[in-house]
């Protein structure tokens, strides 16, 4: 029996295997702490939110975060909850913001957001699930931080494809 | 950028300095003092009273001073005086000693900002 599948179903393998190699190689970052990485991957989400709408970077969003932890080995691992937690977090807000009348945001604006969704909804399954310790409301601030720091590196990235892209055609 | 992506930024930028002032900043004012003694309570000292109290132990007395709403050891027979650079405890759950002389010192507040504290 052969599935049928349609361009949207290539569109979505192909830009998740995309997001995939890039959450890959950043796997191999070394990190100063769990759960703090630059969020590369993100760059592919944004780019197809702007490009082909919420559908299709949801289906990479989640797809990424799941193929990436069966082929790293962390799938179901708390590793893996925190990830998806984010995911599914930032994939929200991201759904939120694109339905904003008028269409305010651009690469940027959804990047940060995205990253700052991403790294409260992390926190909340380490807080609450992990590690439900007072103590480690002290790390919040700073790993707020970074996501608004790596949101902007990410939304700049994206910007900029879009400006080369556009200059090629 | 779209004016969505400045307002993202300025938002982001509140929101972290908001939670920088809620996590770092500074921890509630203690109310009064525990001072221990041989390994027993010696005496609980309230912190809005100027006082110097003179506390006994096997080397002699150690002076704990009270001051503006904080204590410290002042003086102390022992020989290598650490707690006496453990300097001014303000803060609830801040904490001094004095090993040699078996005396310590902890500051009690509405909240405290350690847990336990190992040396």
């Amino acid at each position: 029996m052969i599935l049928q599948t349609t361009r949207e179903d290539h569109l979505i393998a192909w830009l998740t295997a995309l997001a995939i190699t890039i959450h890959l190689a950043e796997s191999a970052l070394p990190s100063p702490l769990p759960g703090v990485k630059p969020g590369l991957a993100n760059i592919i989400t944004i780019a197809v939110l702007v490009r082909f709408g919420w559908r299709v970077a949801a289906w990479v969003g989640v797809l990424r975060v799941l193929v990436g932890s069966l082929v790293l080995g962390t799938f179901l691992s708390p590793t893996f909850f925190l990830s998806f937690g984010g995911a599914v977090a930032s994939i929200a807000i991201l759904g939120l913001a694109s339905l904003v009348p008028g269409r305010p945001f651009g690469p940027l604006g959804y990047s940060v957001l995205s990253a700052l969704a991403h790294m409260a909804a992390q926190f909340g399954v380490a807080y609450y699930f992990f590690i439900p310790h007072a103590a480690l409301l002290h790390l919040l601030p700073v790993l707020m931080t970074a996501a608004v720091i790596f949101g902007i590196v990410s939304g700049t990235i994206v910007a900029a494809m879009f400006r080369s892209s556009e200059k090629r055609c | 950028m779209r004016p969505g992506d400045l307002l993202v930024l300025l938002l982001a930028a509140v929101l972290v300095s908001y939670l920088y002032l809620a996590f770092w900043g500074p921890g509630t004012a203690g109310e009064y003092a525990v001072i221990h003694a041989n390994g027993s309570e010696w005496q609980k000292v309230s912190l809005h009273e100027e006082h110097e109290w003179q506390v006994p132990g096997p080397l002699g007395t150690s002076t704990l001073e009270v001051r503006d709403g904080r204590i410290r050891f002042s003086d102390s027979p022992c020989q290598n005086k650490a707690c006496i650079h453990s300097g001014w405890l303000s803060h609830g759950g801040e904490a001094a000693a004095c090993l040699p002389n078996r005396i310590s010192v902890q500051v009690i507040g509405r909240d405290r900002r350690y847990d336990s504290i190992s040396f």
